[in-house]
């Protein structure tokens, strides 16, 4: 299932990535999310950590969404999906490859997005920056878990992005939360630092709980027919 | 069955109504805005209740392959969404006198209102006809992963509150005997009435989809 996955995958970022033109418009959606927030403080005023961290999550949670939108459509043109489905894999290397594809682009958008937030925002990390960077994935996990779940779901309709969003947005929150905490501590580093990390083990389980569902669902939603 | 589900959910209504208002005693530091809770908390259980059967219903209906799961997963996700807005609205009449915030950051009040969030987008997912002719599949793996995200979603409204002070200290505890019964009573009329409703809404979605299986086979 694994090379199947990693071809799925290998496939899909070759697609995405040719001409760029996907990923640009996703960096800049977010991009654009992060100046309009800083905005809201007036010029000088400082923006808490907080504050930025969930405002990095939100462009990244809104780029995820074209991400997967994207991936999914990659299939919806001359029956491709047909194709896929009647593929001798397991259905699920689909979403495990496409999830794998989707945290490749995610990643590439958050340092994007990490940039703009130490410039627009005015942060920089006092703790460690490897650790940060773990932080940063394990809560990715948990989002492209799901993400690659509910694309799935949403594929195949005109009113994909919209109707994916609204799905995804109220599902995502735990592991949302958990995201914002940990990269607060991680921006404040010191003592935050240690609290935020508990949060960690809500981003695990929120992984751990939607893969399996995932792995149980997929085959179910995932079909060849129109 | 609906009918005789209807009638007693009338009366038994109006049985509540005559021990909230008349039996149970008023509430020596809330005054009579407590009898708010008569109705909040049933709706509020009888939500959460709904998303239950909703995720039973969508187990079925991927285990069984019969729509007739799919009709029940929706009547009950729609009952579902209507009572937890009703809790949520008559909660909130209750907190503005009493907390003097129509809203907090309390666990059980995000969760009912994150839940509301994921179940009215299945309900737009269910409108959009998302997924074709396999649109009962695809809903009911939707009704799984929503309910699997509610012991999520309350953990980490619970954590993320437990950070900063809390202001208001924690309620409930011992009820007065009256208070109790009257509760219960309540449980048990909001309850008819769900029943009634599932009972009602199942039927007519059922109707309606055998009427659209007449016409698609008369027009072929």
């Amino acid at each position: 299932m694994l090379s199947a996955s990693l071809k799925i995958a290998g496939k899909d970022l070759r697609l995405c990535l040719r001409g760029a033109q996907g990923l640009a418009q996703t960096a800049l959606l977010g991009l654009l999310i992060i100046f309009v927030f800083s905005l809201s403080r007036k010029p000088g005023e400082e923006v808490p950590a907080l504050a930025a961290a969930a405002i990095f999550w939100l462009s990244t949670l809104f780029s995820q969404v074209l991400v997967f939108s994207g991936l999914y459509a990659l299939e919806e043109g001359n029956g491709a999906r047909m194709g896929l489905a009647m593929a001798p894999i397991a259905p699920q290397a689909v979403w495990l490859g496409k999830a794998l594809a989707g945290l490749t682009l995610v990643l590439a958008c958050q340092l994007v997005f990490g940039v703009a937030v130490a410039a627009f925002l005015g942060q920089s990390v006092s703790g460690s920056m490897p650790l940060a960077l773990g932080c940063v994935v394990v809560v990715d996990v948990g989002l492209v878990a799901l993400g690659s779940l509910m694309g799935a779901l949403a594929s195949g309709k005109t009113s994909r992005e919209s109707l994916l969003t609204v799905i995804f947005f109220p599902l995502i929150i735990p592991v949302l939360l958990a995201g914002i905490r940990v990269l607060e501590g991680v921006i404040l580093g010191g003592e935050g630092l240690d609290s935020s990390l508990d949060w960690l083990g809500l981003a695990g389980a929120f992984a751990a709980v939607f893969s399996a569902a995932a792995l149980v669902l997929f085959p179910f939603i995932y079909t060849g027919e129109e | 069955m609906t009918a005789v589900l209807a009638a007693l959910a009338a009366v038994a209504l109006c049985v509540a109504q005559w021990f909230i208002w008349v039996y149970a005693p008023v509430e020596q530091s809330m005054g009579v805005v407590q009898k708010i809770f008569y109705i909040h908390l049933p709706l509020a259980w009888w939500a959460l209740g709904s998303f239950f059967v909703v995720f039973v219903a969508s187990v079925l209906m991927l285990v069984k392959k019969d729509n007739r799961w799919d009709r029940l997963a929706g009547a009950s996700c729609e009952l579902g969404v209507l009572f937890s807005g009703l809790a949520l609205i008559t909660g909130s009449l209750w907190g503005k006198p009493i907390w003097n915030v129509w809203w907090t950051w309390d666990p059980r009040l995000t969760t009912t209102l994150i839940m509301w969030f994921v179940y009215s987008a299945y309900l737009i997912l269910r409108q959009s006809g998302a997924g074709g002719e396999r649109g009962p599949v695809v809903r009911a793996a939707l009704g799984v992963v929503a309910f699997l995200d509610v012991p999520l979603v309350f953990y980490s409204a619970r954590k993320w509150r437990s950070i900063h002070p809390t202001v208001f200290g924690s309620q409930g505890g011992g009820l007065e005997p009256e208070m109790l019964t009257t509760i219960l009573v309540s449980i048990a009329a909001v309850g008819l009435f769900w029943a009634a409703l599932l009972s009602l809404r199942s039927r007519q979605l059922g109707q309606g989809a055998a009427l659209r299986h007449v016409f698609l086979h008369q027009t072929r």
